[in-house]
């Protein structure tokens, strides 16, 4: 570590700085994603960026890159000012690694390395010279990857290194990597780890965005820590701990919540048990349980596995398998999503415009799908019934009925919530699974839709929550699984139901004695 | 995996529906009317210009005339509307259609009609089936599927006929084709009985509006419990018992059958669909529109006849007004797109 830090000059280290931004802001939508960010990363240095979801790393990594232009404020690569162009900031030297591979699959790994600037002899491209090139350029990094493979058919860990390889290729002097472990297996992530290593050695200058602590403390020199789209604090790596780090990514005001449910809602009667699930490829051992009238938060980090929990859970994750007691009853894993139905399990997805509805059709026809049964006679629609049932799973949820008629793509976030949350109402349901029922909606939306929540869980539903914002599960949920690498780390309740206790579990930092 | 949220989590996506200033309302108003009823205008244009060189065209007997000889045509049409909503295509109709004349008009030769129909009917309905289950469980897209059943099945057609033509004489049999109530041909009414009939179904039917949901958004169906692969499956099926009665109906009619009854009726019958404005793309379009599509077609054929035009330009207009329909589609799309912000 210290060897490491020699190059950075101070906490600033502003002297060596190969990049320097200064008062970088940037919103989307109105929403401000950077409000004034000045960061720099020293030469030969490993940076890392640490941060919660929506902290504010992908937009700045994205405005160093050239991938996104900054609503203001200035960034320079040595003395070059950079203005935001993906072209411009790749030839002065800045390269990115994306989290998904951005290949032509079909391609040759060498076609897609040297894509729009092929080696050619005699106007033709010179496979040849492309294979050696690429093998050269791998060879001092330590990668093997075969040349003429087809881009698809490399694991997703060789796939991002074609990446790496691009931008030795250009000559990157800074490179930026987007959670380059995520989703790659512990020898793929050491092969990773000696790469940024060597990478380092060539005097290439590397920020990257983690959301693993351990890679993080291994392999930087500096860590950034971003919060709410702010830079909270830059530090020398050995000037962090992991607790600190955390503590800087969460602020103050998340240290105490106020938990004011558990009190009311003292029933314990099991409604949901699950053992051992299992979802090749995705989740891994996940056990959980959920009491009947009890809001169950789901927390995890992004890629944490929190959807396809939800999904096989209804069903809709066909080789899912392991243990599940409904009500005490021990029943076979539902694999349709009509046998999580029958099960009395309802699932309202994740992105709703994607998963949840037919934008096409009306409001009452979506809430309706699933159970048109209740709307029809003798196989045929009845307009009025229609109305009348929509609107009677829709009212209790404050829904306009002067809109049940208009497609569902035309309603607000809000209200297209509420028709996917209906339509899982209105089967009855024991058990309701909530993906991320607040994203994209204005805070009053959201305020109606923990109401909602609460209200059904008074009366007796179980609701399982899942929610990429910490703030959220732990304001809602009596009890927090806390979901990481696919795997339940541990479930929440009490006391420790804190927007922290949740990082700590995700992040695996050990706690200290009290 | 799939998990979306890269960061940030508030990044730009739709948020909020667009909502069309008031000032651009009746621009609005005028460009959904296009969308959705340009197609019928087309159609009164086309009949009142040929109406207008030759009365005979809007005449009770050519109109009863069009519904009879077009038939076949509009009934698969009625039946391919299904698959496409539910997002899919058939080109096996055209095979289908041939093959089940074929079997109708070789089975009728010598036996009871009723049992002739019959088997058309089970045959159509059973090569839909092949078509159902090759893109449920293969996956393979039903382009590419019924395209290559759509080649098996008019090599079977010539393979059974040995390139001869199959006579049928029996009075029973041509009555369906030929006969009529009150001049009203027995085929024009099998064919508006079945636009009513899969209209109801796909209009108020629980059927139909399940097709419009997994074509509209497939995973959404999915996940809100529809059955989605028997659903998109039982389309296939529904437009190749449609072929059956096509085939029946033709082979009544020509009182004969061969192995190339009738080589563009493919390309006819999805031309009337998508004339008539339903997607190529799943969820959305209407029976109505394809009635709309079948009378533009079909009225385009007859006023060659009637207008004495030579009728080798007849499939060059057809394209043209084809592509020319669709660039108009798109056309107006892009307005009413760069209109509502």
């Amino acid at each position: 570590m210290e060897g490491r830090s020699a190059a950075v000059d101070g906490a600033t280290g502003s002297t060596t700085a190969v990049l320097r931004a200064v008062g970088l802001t940037k919103s989307f939508a109105g929403v401000r994603a950077l409000r004034g960010v000045d960061f720099d990363l020293a030469a030969d240095e490993i940076h890392a960026l640490v941060g919660e979801n929506g902290a504010g790393k992908s937009t700045l990594a994205k405005i160093v890159s050239g991938a996104y232009v900054a609503d203001g404020g200035r960034l320079w690569l040595g003395d070059d000012e950079l203005t935001g162009d993906p072209r411009r900031h790749a030839d002065a030297g800045v390269a990115m690694v994306y989290q998904e591979p951005r290949l032509v699959p079909n391609l040759s790994a060498a076609s897609n390395v040297f894509l729009g600037h092929p080696p050619t002899r005699f106007g033709l491209v010179d496979r040849g010279a492309a294979a050696t090139r690429l093998a050269t350029i791998a060879e001092t990094v330590g990668i093997d990857v075969d040349p003429s493979a087809r881009a698809a058919d490399l694991t997703l860990a060789k796939q991002r290194m074609l990446d790496v390889i691009r931008a030795l290729d250009a000559h990157a002097k800074v490179l930026i990597m987007d959670e380059p472990s995520a989703a790659l297996g512990p020898v793929e992530r050491e092969s990773l780890y000696r790469t940024i290593e060597r990478l380092r050695a060539e005097h290439v200058t590397i920020l990257f965005i983690s959301h693993d602590l351990d890679e993080v403390f291994r392999l930087s020199n500096r860590i950034s820590v971003m919060r709410d789209g702010e830079l909270v604090a830059t530090r020398p790596t050995s000037e962090w701990t992991k607790q600190a780090v955390v503590e800087a990514m969460l602020g103050r005001d998340f240290q105490v919540s106020t938990r004011h449910k558990e009190a009311e809602r003292s029933v314990t009667e099991e409604a949901l048990r699950v053992e051992g699930l299992r979802v090749p490829g995705a989740l891994e051992h996940v056990d959980l349980d959920a009491r009947r009238g009890e809001v169950l938060g789901i927390a995890g980090l992004v890629g944490s596995g929190r959807s396809t929990l939800l999904r096989a859970l209804a069903g809709a994750e066909k080789h899912a398998e392991g243990t599940l007691h409904v009500h005490g009853q021990r029943v076979p894993w539902p694999r349709t999503v009509s046998r999580g139905l029958r099960y009395g399990i309802a699932l309202s997805p994740e992105d709703r415009r994607r998963y949840g509805l037919v934008l096409g059709m009306s409001s009452a026809v979506n809430a309706s799908i699933t159970n048109l049964r209740a709307v029809t006679t003798g196989e045929f629609l009845r307009p009025r019934l229609l109305l009348e049932y929509a609107s009677k799973l829709l009212a209790p949820l404050a829904f306009n009925p002067s809109r049940l008629k208009v497609p569902a793509g035309f309603l607000s976030g809000g209200n297209q919530q509420k028709v996917v949350v209906g339509r899982a109402l209105g089967v009855g349901p024991r058990v309701l699974l909530l993906d991320e029922p607040t994203a994209g909606i204005d805070v009053g939306a959201k305020s109606e839709m923990f109401a909602i929540i609460d209200k059904l869980a008074g009366d007796g539903l179980t609701v399982l929550f899942a929610s990429s914002e910490l703030e959220e599960v732990v304001e809602i949920s009596d009890r927090i699984l806390v979901m990481a690498r696919g795997r339940s780390v541990g479930i929440l309740s009490g006391e420790r139901c804190t927007a922290r206790d949740i990082l700590e579990l995700a992040f695996g930092v050990e706690r200290e004695a009290v | 995996m799939t998990e979306r949220h890269a960061e940030p989590a508030m990044g730009p996506q739709p948020v909020a529906p667009r909502r069309r200033p008031r000032a651009g309302a009746a621009r609005a108003l005028g460009i959904e009317l296009v969308r959705t009823y340009g197609i019928v205008f087309a159609l009164a244009a086309l009949v009142v210009a040929v109406a207008l060189q030759n009365s005979v065209f809007v005449s009770r007997t050519n109109l009863l005339n069009i519904s009879s000889q077009w038939s076949a045509d509009g009934v698969m049409a009625a039946g391919l509307t299904f698959v496409l909503i539910a997002g899919g295509i058939d080109l096996s109709i055209g095979a289908n259609f041939n093959l089940c004349a074929v079997v109708a008009a070789a089975i009728g030769q010598h036996h009871d009609p009723g049992l002739a129909f019959l088997a058309a009917l089970a045959l159509g309905t059973g090569i839909g089936a092949v078509n159902a289950l090759i893109v449920t469980v293969t996956g393979i897209d039903s382009f590419i599927a019924t395209l290559g059943v759509s080649f098996a099945l008019t090599s079977v057609s010539e393979i059974v006929t040995g390139n001869q033509a199959y006579y049928v004489t029996r009075n029973d049999f041509l009555s369906l084709g030929a006969g009529s109530w009150h001049t009203i041909p027995y085929a024009g009414m099998v064919m508006f009985g079945t636009f009513l009939l899969l209209g109801v179904v796909l209009w108020r039917g629980s059927y139909g509006q399940k097709i419009y949901a997994i074509g509209g958004n497939r995973e959404a169906s999915r996940l809100a419990g529809l059955r989605v692969q028997t659903l998109y499956g039982s389309s296939f099926v529904l437009s190749g018992f449609c072929c059956g009665l096509g085939g029946i109906l033709s082979a009544s009619q020509l009182g004969s059958a061969q192995y190339n009854i009738d080589p563009t009726i493919l390309f006819d019958v999805v031309t009337m669909v998508v004339l008539g404005g339903t997607s190529l793309l799943g969820g959305f379009g209407a029976m109505w529109r394809t009635v709309v599509g079948w009378a533009f077609i079909a009225a385009i054929g007859n006023a060659f006849n009637i207008l004495s035009v030579n009728s080798n330009y007849q499939n060059l207009v057809k394209g043209l007004v084809l592509i020319g329909a669709l660039a108009i589609d798109v056309y107006v799309r892009r307005l009413a797109r760069s209109g509502a912000t």
